[in-house]
């Protein structure tokens, strides 16, 4: 092997190309679970509709359906290609190799999307256009392909926590990678998910509804839904939790739990509650507070939730074999895949990498400084930020400030070296290259402590 | 390193799951549904926000505005979705080219998507207020929103293009030999491509019209002295459009590579015919009733162009030693047939109830009553989503269930 077939780097100073992903991420998620939650929504609340004969839940429903089309159809449409855009710049190996596993599933998916797409204009248009058997047909239909896709993005993403077993790596087939050990597991989530934020933006809805009836009996029907998809979610998270695998599982007990685990309590009960209380005084909640605990389960919820399943993955992006910083970690020979940290460790990122510029390939006195920012870069920066006090696991902070380039050195020529820290990537160079990250990062071009006083204490920063 | 080597490393060297042939067809293919409604949508913004400047001309300007900022709204929801299928297709058989031009201006990339979602909510912000009473300042969400449409459609072609020239990437990124990873710049624009592209908004929303003077022609409750001048601006828009766009083809293939002899190749004069062609029969053939099938034949040029951009990838990366044809295949049956059937079952039946209901829905004044033959595909829809997904779980359940506990 005389290349690696690696990208050139995206570099967004202090949060990181990863925050970007993110943002997003999290925006997209309250915007697709809505909408897929809501769609079951609908076609309970039709189905009372037509066969108890009470159309005004109809209006509910067309209410709801156009607050979906600007919430769910408008942001979550553009911010699902927007979260392939951001996996695009910020990962673009690891992109690569989930859409030449699961292309085929990804485009049966899209066939999922565009139908619904079209229901969704048809759904909320045409109520009280077409008769109502064939609305409720279009609306059950709708339900049950929204949760169509649903079904087959969750097995992606699963795939990139793991596989779970040798299976995949030997057969190469879509189906072992798809149906992975933490598919259902993590289906359950989701789906007991979208129906608490369809619940909650429900209510939001609800809450600013004038007639009083109407809103009584709609949130009588949709709360008990609520706690019944939160009770869903939790109890499929806990045996989420049992088919995680250990890099995972270190992660989450020494750094994650102990940051989120509280809020994520704190998200339970009081959703919970708020549900109960909205199930048995319905005219107590009122749009600020129904906009408030919507907001409150998107940033102390949902953002966390997003944060930890992206950081559970390190030190991979896809499958336990691409490394975060585009690295084949291992050989998967059912796809004909070799892993590179060996050829790399032998001959070198800056022999290797194909965008490195040909001034910088060998490491002199003069460009040490230069090259070691650009190895940075690309062997650190998908999970480190690199300014002291940054939020994204800065590596300023995580080596303490310090100057001892000696010291740096030393980590990256022990642990890291030997791949001895379960969470990160095993990074094998040769010793001109260490010693050109080491200078970089012992580089004082900022006010960084001396080696004395540092003892290491990994969750001193601020994201781990 | 030369750069057909780097090229073919930067493969993902868990290749292909079906022949790259195949992946090509439909990247072509899809991307024409993507275009036609990126053109329908822009041309209906012109039209709604012409409409609402002309609305004290006559009733028609402000019904025209109106329609069109509706048919703007679902054009974007539909270019957005149907956009996914070619940006899936061409990451299988270009990813190379796709994701080197996407890192290297990633801030316009992640940027195309903030300002998709602010045009797209300046435009429901027009829609909303878009009314007879409304005050003139209104029309400024929409002449917002368009010009971010066109900006956003600008970062795409940029980003479409700079994956052609591999050969300067390294300039991009690395200029005068220091690394920029900020992806800040937009590195590369063809003018006459992008503007040729665009044009053709003209003459699709001129096919446009004239179907949809067509489809309401059933209507009683719609004046068919709307409908009369909605045909006669469709023609005219189409004739004195594609006349402009003519001419911008005949620009971009003159700014085509000359060492390429692409200027030569049929199928570039082939389009340029059509065009023509097509504004002739706009011209004179376009009496009442033959509006959908001149919209069909602007669709077929519209796949002569999807076909002409491959034609051209093709050809400038060739001589770099870049050919999709010698692209590693791991052919994976079982996803190829879940798409299949997918498309034939799902695609079919729930996607031909949708339309067959909004098509008939929307040519009948008052409350449209399913027929037999629309109840038993209603009922079929939801069918074949049940009996997908259970045949999901069961399969999904035994390939789970073998490789859990008997590895």
């Amino acid at each position: 092997m005389d290349i690696v077939g690696a990208y050139p780097t995206f570099y967004v100073p202090y949060i990181g190309s990863a925050w970007m992903m993110g943002i997003i991420g999290v925006i997209h998620v309250l915007a697709s679970h809505t909408s897929v939650g809501a769609s079951f929504l609908f076609a309970i609340l039709e189905s009372k509709a037509y066969r108890d004969e009470q159309p005004q839940l109809l209006d509910f429903i067309r209410r709801y359906g156009v607050f979906l089309l600007v919430f769910s159809y408008v942001i979550g449409s553009i911010t699902g290609p927007g979260i392939w855009y951001a996996i695009t710049v910020a990962s673009p190996r690891g992109v690569s190799g989930l859409i030449h596993n699961f292309v085929w599933v990804w485009a049966t998916e899209w066939i999922y999307f565009t139908v619904e797409v079209i229901g969704v204009y048809a759904l909320v248009y045409l109520i009280g256009k077409i008769d109502p058997l064939t609305h409720l047909k279009l609306t059950w239909s709708f339900a049950l392909a929204s949760w169509a896709t649903m079904l087959l993005i969750v097995g992606i993403l699963s795939f990139m926590m793991w596989p779970g077993n040798e299976a995949w790596y030997e057969t190469g087939s879509t189906n072992d990678a798809f149906y992975n050990l933490n598919f259902f597991a993590h289906l359950g989530i989701r789906t007991g998910s979208m129906l608490v934020m369809a619940v909650v933006v429900g209510f939001i809805v609800a809450s600013g509804m004038k007639d009083t009836d109407l809103k009584v009996s709609v949130m009588r029907l949709l709360a008990p839904i609520g706690v019944v998809g939160g009770f869903f979610a939790v109890m499929m998270f806990l045996y989420y939790l049992q088919t995680l695998p250990n890099n995972a599982l270190i992660m989450l007990r020494s750094h994650l739990l102990p940051r989120y685990a509280d809020g994520m309590i704190a998200v339970f009960v009081a959703t919970t509650v708020y549900l109960l209380v909205g199930w048995a005084r319905p005219q107590l909640v009122k749009p600020p507070l129904a906009i408030a605990l919507f907001l409150f389960l998107a940033t102390i919820g949902v953002w966390p939730e997003e944060r930890m399943r992206e950081s559970m993955r390190k030190p991979y992006v896809v499958g336990q074999y691409i490394y975060g910083n585009q690295v084949i970690s291992r050989d998967a020979p059912g796809k004909g895949v070799l892993g590179e940290v060996d050829v790399i460790a032998e001959k070198g990122l800056l022999a290797l990498h194909p965008f490195v510029p040909d001034r910088l390939r060998s490491v002199t006195d003069e460009n040490r400084l230069e090259v070691g920012e650009l190895l940075t870069k690309i062997a650190c920066s998908n999970c480190h930020s690199l300014e002291p006090g940054a939020p994204l696991r800065s590596l300023p902070d995580k080596f303490h400030g310090s100057k001892d380039k000696d010291l740096i050195a030393a980590f990256l020529e022990g642990p890291l070296k030997h791949g001895a820290i379960p969470y990160m990537p095993r990074i094998d160079l040769p010793a001109a290259e260490v010693d050109a990250i080491a200078s970089y990062l012992a580089n004082p071009g900022d006010d960084r402590r001396p080696a004395s006083t540092i003892a290491i204490s990994p969750s001193d920063s601020k994201e781990n | 390193m030369t750069l057909g080597a780097i090229l073919n490393a930067m493969r993902d060297p868990a290749g292909v799951p079906g022949a790259p042939g195949l992946f090509e067809a439909l990247f072509v293919g899809t991307w024409v549904f993507h275009i036609a409604f990126v053109l329908l949508t822009l041309g209906a913004c012109a039209l709604a926000v012409a409409g609402f400047l002309l609305r004290e001309r006559s009733a028609h300007w402000m019904r025209l505005s109106t329609s069109m900022t509706g048919v703007a709204k679902i054009g974007v929801s539909l270019l957005i979705v149907l956009g996914v299928a070619p940006l899936l297709f061409t990451q299988v058989i270009y990813d190379p080219q796709w994701y080197a031009s996407n890192v290297l201006s990633a801030s316009w990339a992640l940027g195309f998507i903030a300002t998709l979602i602010v045009g797209y909510c300046l435009w429901f912000a027009f829609y909303s207020k878009n009314e007879e009473a409304a005050k003139r300042p209104v029309v400024l969400y929409a002449v917002a929103a368009l010009a971010i449409f066109l900006f956003d459609g600008l970062i795409m072609h940029a980003l479409i293009y700079q994956s052609l020239l591999p050969e300067r990437w390294m300039d991009w990124y690395a200029p005068g030999g220091v690394v920029d990873t900020s992806g800040a710049r937009l590195h590369a624009i063809q003018w006459s491509r992008y503007l040729f592209i665009i044009s053709l908004s003209a003459p699709a929303v001129g096919l446009f019209l004239l179907a949809y003077a067509d489809y309401f022609a059933t209507r009683s409750d719609i004046d068919p002295a709307y409908l009369t001048f909605a045909r006669t601006l469709g023609r005219k828009v189409c004739v004195f459009g594609s006349p402009v766009s003519l001419m911008l083809l005949l620009w971009w293939m003159s700014d085509l590579p000359s060492d390429s002899r692409l200027v030569a190749h049929p199928l570039g004069w082939l389009l340029a015919i059509s065009l023509a062609a097509l504004a002739w029969l706009v011209a004179t053939k376009s009496a009442p009733g033959r509006g959908y099938a001149l919209l069909a034949s602007g669709v077929a040029l519209l796949l002569l162009l999807s076909a002409w951009r491959e034609v051209i990838r093709v050809a400038v990366l060739a001589p770099l030693g870049y050919s999709i044809d010698d692209y590693k295949v791991n052919v994976d049956w079982p996803s190829a047939i879940l798409f299949a059937t997918t498309l034939v079952g799902v695609g079919g039946l729930v996607g031909g109830f949708y339309l067959t209901v909004c098509y008939q829905a929307g040519r009948v004044r008052g409350l449209y009553t399913a027929g037999v033959g629309v109840a038993r595909l209603s009922s079929a829809a939801v069918a074949i989503l049940i009996v997908w997904i259970a045949t999901f779980f069961t399969y999904g359940a035994a390939i789970w269930v073998k490789n859990v506990f008997l590895p």
